[in-house]
């Protein structure tokens, strides 16, 4: 009931509603679009509020305890992308790249996710812990590296079983195919940790550690206060864009859109329960719970189209942006604060039942 | 005024494959090149609309026919099967071929 109610109320927020206003001028075919140089700058404005934010948090709530819930989340999203790839390749019969392209897809953060989560925190009242923005930056590249690195052995091993059916001497060619993994890899590691995301992330989760609360005041205007509004701007993109491939989805078959709907909501559900363990807040356990949700949308066809060209992007683009998003941010997001609600004051409860057993006693 | 025969290699891809496509030309020595965003219908359905990393490039490259064969030999080969792409190869005159 309660989480009825949420989703309700979280669908007639601004950022959802603008989401679904997007989808319907694609659907309508207007020629509303935003601004390409908009749509280019906003992530890197999303990215550098998130900084901001989660270095100022640090500067306040100290950053020792970050260590053990940032390998849990690197130990958690490295399973699911294994665990994702094995319920597409065995259960959904997709092949070998396009398995490994979208549970990488699936097992990678999206920084789109990530900052609607705090603007529904902050539109709660709640606050999270600022590490998780490190986190955010830490989770970017893993799930493709991984995926990378599992597709590219596959593929020599494939090679080098051909091969020996042919017999003879093969060394030379399965070391060919193995310099060929490593040279993709040091090359998507370089890439990734130079990419922009990371770069403006981490640039500015430092920026916002040395200002502070005192130094952020002259900035909170755009950084703070203007944060909502610019989702809600970007929204309209992504629903533009969502819109628009609508129509794929039907091509994405049935099995992968349950995939794409019962997947993070799981994934979810465990990094709360998960986090909430290792003691983060209400807010920073939903937080995560939502990093694990997430599937990246923008980061992912970059990473991806160089490193396993031979996925098909319509498949790993449109279930996490046309299927996964919009569920994830209407639906997900409510059932994750719900449970994390439950559990954090579970815990009173349990103190007042046991109060009550006392009592009795 | 003399003209010199050369070859104008045109390539209508994904923005994804221009690295690839650099790449190989680099290999080949051909360091000159032209780009530029493009948008179209073709195989793979409207191209050029949503996210940057999904629209078209154009890339124009002049080189003398010994290197052409290599190069399109090459492009055809990594890039065909994986990448939204067409390739085109023009003759074309040019004043000062020793650039090339």
């Amino acid at each position: 009931m309660d989480i009825l109610q949420l989703i309700q109320a979280n669908l007639l927020t601004p950022i959802i509603l603008f989401f679904l206003f997007g989808i319907i001028a694609a659907k309508i075919k207007s020629d509303l679009k935003i601004p390409e140089s908009i749509s280019e700058f906003l992530p890197i404005y999303l990215l550098a509020a998130i900084g901001l934010h989660g270095g100022i948090e640090m500067r306040n709530t100290g950053f020792e305890n970050m260590l053990i819930p940032m390998l849990v989340a690197i130990g958690l999203s490295l399973l699911f992308t294994l665990n994702h790839y094995q319920i597409l390749r065995r259960l959904g019969k997709f092949n070998l790249f396009d398995s490994y392209a979208l549970a990488s897809t699936y097992g990678a953060v999206g920084a789109v996710h990530f900052s609607v989560g705090l603007s529904f925190l902050k539109n709660q009242g709640v606050t999270s812990e600022g590490y998780i923005a490190a986190i955010l930056a830490v989770l970017e590249p893993l799930a493709f590296i991984l995926a990378i690195f599992m597709t590219n052995m596959a593929v020599s091993k494939q090679i080098k079983v051909k091969k020996q059916s042919f017999a003879g001497d093969n060394s030379v060619d399965v070391d060919v195919g193995l310099n060929q993994t490593k040279t993709n890899l040091s090359k998507v590691l370089r890439e990734s940790i130079t990419g922009k995301a990371i770069v403006i992330l981490l640039g500015s989760i430092v920026i916002g550690y040395i200002i502070g609360e005192e130094g952020f005041e002259s900035i909170k205007i755009v950084f703070d206060d203007m944060f909502t509004g610019a989702i809600v701007i970007f929204m309209i993109e992504m629903g533009i864009i969502a819109g628009q491939r609508l129509d794929d989805i039907k091509k994405v078959g049935v099995f992968l859109t349950g995939f794409a709907i019962i997947m993070p909501v799981f994934n979810g559900i465990i990094g709360v329960l998960v986090s909430t363990a290792l003691g983060l807040s209400l807010g920073g356990a939903v937080m995560f719970g939502l990093l694990m949700a997430s599937a990246s949308f923008i980061a992912a066809p970059a990473v991806l189209r160089h490193a396993i060209p031979q996925a098909k992007p319509s498949l790993y683009i449109t279930s996490a942006l046309g299927i996964t998003f919009p569920f994830n941010i209407i639906v997900t997001l409510p059932i994750l604060f719900t449970i994390s609600t439950l559990v954090h004051t579970g815990e009173g409860t349990i103190d007042l039942f046991h109060y009550i057993t006392e009592g009795f006693l | 005024m003399k003209l010199y025969d050369v070859k104008l290699l045109t390539i209508t891809c994904e923005i994804l494959a221009q690295e690839n496509i650099i790449e190989i030309l680099k290999k080949n020595e051909i360091t000159g090149y032209t780009t530029y965003e493009v948008d179209g219908n073709g195989a793979r359905g409207i191209r050029g609309q949503g996210f940057k990393n999904e629209k078209n490039v154009k890339v124009e490259v002049i080189m003398h026919e010994e290197k052409l064969q290599d190069v399109v030999e090459e492009i055809s080969r990594t890039l065909f099967a994986n990448f939204a792409i067409v390739l085109y190869v023009g003759d074309i005159g040019v004043l000062r071929p020793e650039k090339f």
